[in-house]
């Protein structure tokens, strides 16, 4: 089993003159249940989609559990479940449709298939609406359906993409049972979240991405210890998290140029 | 408090609105393949051109000829035209409206009048309301050239049956809005005007078969348009013409009443969306019995020929198939033309024409017919995809899997669609002989395995999603149009040549041996192209998932 399930050299991507990510260098060791964080336009999603084979990196190399993604695609995505940003849903299927079409798309036999999703609908308390189309679910309902999908081959590596955004508490008490259930079977689960608090209580080590480069990664400890500099550090992972990319003067908001507004 | 010291000027909402619609459509064509559309959108703005101002003369003469030669009542006949074509293009031409929904203007610190205005100037500006007010001033002038003296009416007619059509249609529109809010609703009177627009081929053969019966009713009913407001718009210049004022003070107040009633019902239906009208459709949720978990070994699997990414494709296809009203309802069209073109055209009773076409001709005809109108959506084949575009990217298979699904399942709906009309030409009009028969399944099989190629690249390369069931906004490319349009003109040409090839050199069979070699040759090259196209989807995914996922 390789060491790391996760890893980039230089990985770049570029829109035109815009690079959104910029020669990124990340390791996630396997098991690891990592929060990737960054302020908006950070170029989270942008690795995440590179990551995920939903887009092409400009440049670099990225390894998935030892195989260089570019060169094996369909053996990499045998291996990973994905939540995307917007979901990737198809939506004039019902619930138990879609998990069957990505389950036998992923290589799973019919059976197997067929069980793991009434399984998976049950557990995530969307089966008492087979009938029902995806088109109309609720937001929480599709996010907790999409989890579903992107677990149902057992993937080894999870990708999530702002899963918890726009849940309520009760669909994101699930979706945190499913990923609590993954992590004690040893999956790596890369996780981007807005609500630090979340990353907090479910992630055993951070990245930051800032203006498309790696500028911190390693356990909670570390990253507190780095920041107060002592072990144990009561110091909150928004702290962290603010110190870090806050640094950069720019990014603070200038008040006084809204004074309009007091 | 907020800083607005003075309320905006509803000529500046106006303006805000118009600056707004522009900049939606100027901001739509950075794209590239937006800007290619706009090739297709400028040919279409000279024709649209060509079309109202070539309709202005036809107006103006109209009305300068009823009203010079006393034929007062025809006049009724103008307004007809332009009251039917002001009502009913906003509906047919609903997806090239600009992707602006009015009620958003809810949002900004508007009142119910001000709502109510700008919603009326709104209604000016679309294209059927621009090309009426052309017509309604040419016909203007055209009476008013021949008889001076009506000027007045006329002008005063003009305006009460312009504001009179734009408040009709915003009413019509809203209602519509109204209706189609809810998906089934949506999808259920999209299928009802599918079924309405086909079923206007029907209305020759049934009036040429039941026209004498129906002339005595139609005789009864028509007297009762006279109170509508075209013809009471046609009634007041004629009357005017003839110097009766009752006619012209009688329909004329007819006139004000259907304003200020039409006025009344939109006022009614803005004040509903000014006071924060719920349209969108609500999961609420239901209690539902539990399901019983079907038994998986019962499960039979009925593509198990296929490999299981294949299969799967294949299954949902046929899903989205069933449940896209417009998809599923199409397939009807084809068996249904073929009774119409059947019972005009040929059979051995042809109905009540002396052209006559033997099924020697009408069945390759058929056949080229169905071809053209079930492979134009392979040409934009992800267009129903939406955000599940992503799924293909992101489970372990290559592209050329998805093609092949998509295809088989494309091939499935023509062989079903085939037999279906071949089943309804063998009762109308017979079979044809053998070698027409067999050249032109064979015709068929290079036609559209030919095609099929052509139309996944270009489903790759201009992606352009649509909605289920929808009808507003609603575009293909206009690139992929382009090369739908020109591969079908390539490969009918080159199969209607390889026929009457045959014909001339009196050799009955020669299609058939041709139509085969190429046939073999367009199936090879198919399975030749799927790799290709596998490494293209992958160099297109970004456009393919940016374009879909919108």
């Amino acid at each position: 089993m390789p060491e790391f399930a996760i890893r980039t050299q230089k990985l770049s991507r570029r829109f035109g003159n815009l690079t959104a990510v910029d020669g990124m260098d990340l390791e996630v060791a396997a098991g690891q249940f990592l929060g990737f964080l960054g302020p908006n336009g950070a170029g989270k999603s942008t690795t995440i989609k590179m990551l995920t084979g939903l887009l092409a990196p400009t440049s670099g190399s990225m390894e998935l559990l030892g195989l260089d993604f570019v060169a094996n695609p369909v053996e990499v995505k045998r291996q990973i479940g994905v939540v995307p940003e917007g979901m990737g849903l198809l939506e004039r299927l019902t619930g138990a449709e879609y998990l069957q079409f990505v389950g036998r798309m992923c290589g799973l036999d019919r059976a197997t298939t067929q069980r793991r999703a009434n399984e998976l609908l049950d557990f995530m308390q969307l089966a008492d609406r087979p009938k029902t189309l995806i088109a109309d679910y609720s937001h929480g309902m599709q996010k907790k359906l999409a989890l579903a999908a992107a677990v149902i081959h057992g993937p080894r590596i999870l990708f999530l993409d702002e899963p918890f955004e726009g849940v309520d508490a009760l669909a994101a008490g699930a979706l945190k049972a499913l990923l609590g259930r993954m992590t004690e079977r040893g999956t790596t689960i890369f996780l981007t979240s807005h609500v630090l608090e979340i990353v907090e209580r479910l992630c055993s080590h951070v990245a930051i991405i800032h203006k498309g480069r790696l500028v911190a990664q390693g356990s909670l400890e570390e990253l507190r210890a780095g920041i107060s500099g002592e072990a144990g550090s009561k110091t909150t992972l928004e702290e962290v998290f603010l110190s870090i990319v806050g640094q950069d003067g720019a990014q603070r908001p200038h008040l006084e140029e809204l004074s309009w507004l007091m | 408090m907020a800083d607005v010291i003075a309320s905006v000027g509803i000529l500046t909402q106006i303006r805000l609105v118009a600056v707004l619609r522009w900049c939606i459509l100027r901001n739509g064509l950075r794209r590239k393949n937006n800007r290619l559309d706009l090739i297709g959108m400028t040919f279409v703005g000279i024709l649209s051109a060509l079309f109202v101002f070539g309709l202005c003369f036809a107006f103006f003469a109209g009305g300068y000829n009823f009203l010079s030669e006393g034929r007062y009542g025809w006049l009724s006949l103008l307004f007809w035209a332009i009251f039917i074509f002001w009502q009913l293009f906003p509906i047919f031409a609903a997806g090239f409206g600009a992707g602006f929904e009015f009620r958003t203007l809810l949002r900004f610190p508007l009142n119910l009048t001000s709502f109510y205005i700008i919603s009326l100037a709104y209604g000016l500006a679309d294209f059927s309301a621009l090309a009426s007010v052309c017509w309604l001033a040419s016909m203007t002038l055209g009476t008013a050239a021949a008889k001076p003296a009506v000027l007045p009416a006329m002008l005063l007619v003009a305006t009460l049956f312009l504001l009179l059509n734009v408040t009709l249609e915003r009413l019509v529109g809203s209602w519509l809005e109204r209706l189609l809010s809810r998906r089934r609703t949506r999808e259920l009177f999209f299928a009802l005007f599918i079924l309405s627009m086909v079923s206007l081929n029907l209305i020759e053969p049934i009036l040429r078969r039941y026209g004498a019966t129906l002339r005595p009713l139609a005789q009864r009913i028509v007297p009762y348009f006279s109170w509508l407001p075209p013809s009471l718009a046609g009634k007041v210049i004629a009357s005017a013409a003839q110097a009766h004022l009752g006619g012209v003070v009688l329909g004329f107040a007819g006139l004000l009443l259907y304003a200020v009633a039409f006025s009344g019902f939109l006022w009614a239906r803005f004040t509903k969306q000014y006071r924060g009208e719920e349209l969108s459709e609500t999961a609420a949720p239901t209690p539902i019995a539990p399901r019983a978990v079907p038994n998986v070994d019962d499960a039979l699997d009925h593509l198990s020929a296929l490999s299981p990414q294949v299969g799967a494709i294949v299954r949902k296809e046929f899903r989205y198939l069933t449940r896209n009203s417009f998809s599923f309802f199409s397939l009807i069209v084809p068996p249904m033309m073929i009774l119409i073109f059947s019972a005009q055209l040929g059979g051995t009773r042809p109905r009540g024409t002396e052209f006559h076409v033997s099924s020697e001709m009408l069945f390759p005809g058929i056949m080229a017919y169905l071809v053209l109108i079930l492979m134009a959506p392979a040409y934009n084949c992800f267009a129903f995809e939406g955000r599940g575009i992503q799924a293909y990217f992101m489970v372990p298979l290559r592209f050329r899997e998805v093609f092949l699904g998509k295809n088989l399942m494309l091939l499935s709906v023509l062989a079903v669609e085939m037999a279906l009309s071949l089943a309804m030409l063998a009762w109308r009009l017979g079979l044809p002989s053998p070698p027409v028969f067999v050249a032109t399944l064979t015709a068929i099989v290079f036609a559209v395995v030919g095609q099929l190629s052509l139309a996944n690249w270009s489903s790759l390369n201009f992606p352009r999603k649509l909605e289920f069931g929808q009808m507003r906004g609603q575009r293909q490319s206009g690139m992929a149009v382009l090369i739908a349009f020109g591969a079908q003109f390539l490969f009918g040409g080159v199969s209607a040549a390889i026929l009457f090839g045959g014909r001339l050199m009196e050799n009955r069979w020669l299609p058939a041996e041709a139509f085969t070699l190429l046939a073999a040759a367009a199936v090879g090259g198919y399975f030749a192209s799927l790799d290709a196209l596998s490494r293209l989807a992958e160099k297109k995914k970004e456009v393919l998932i940016e374009a879909l996922c919108r």
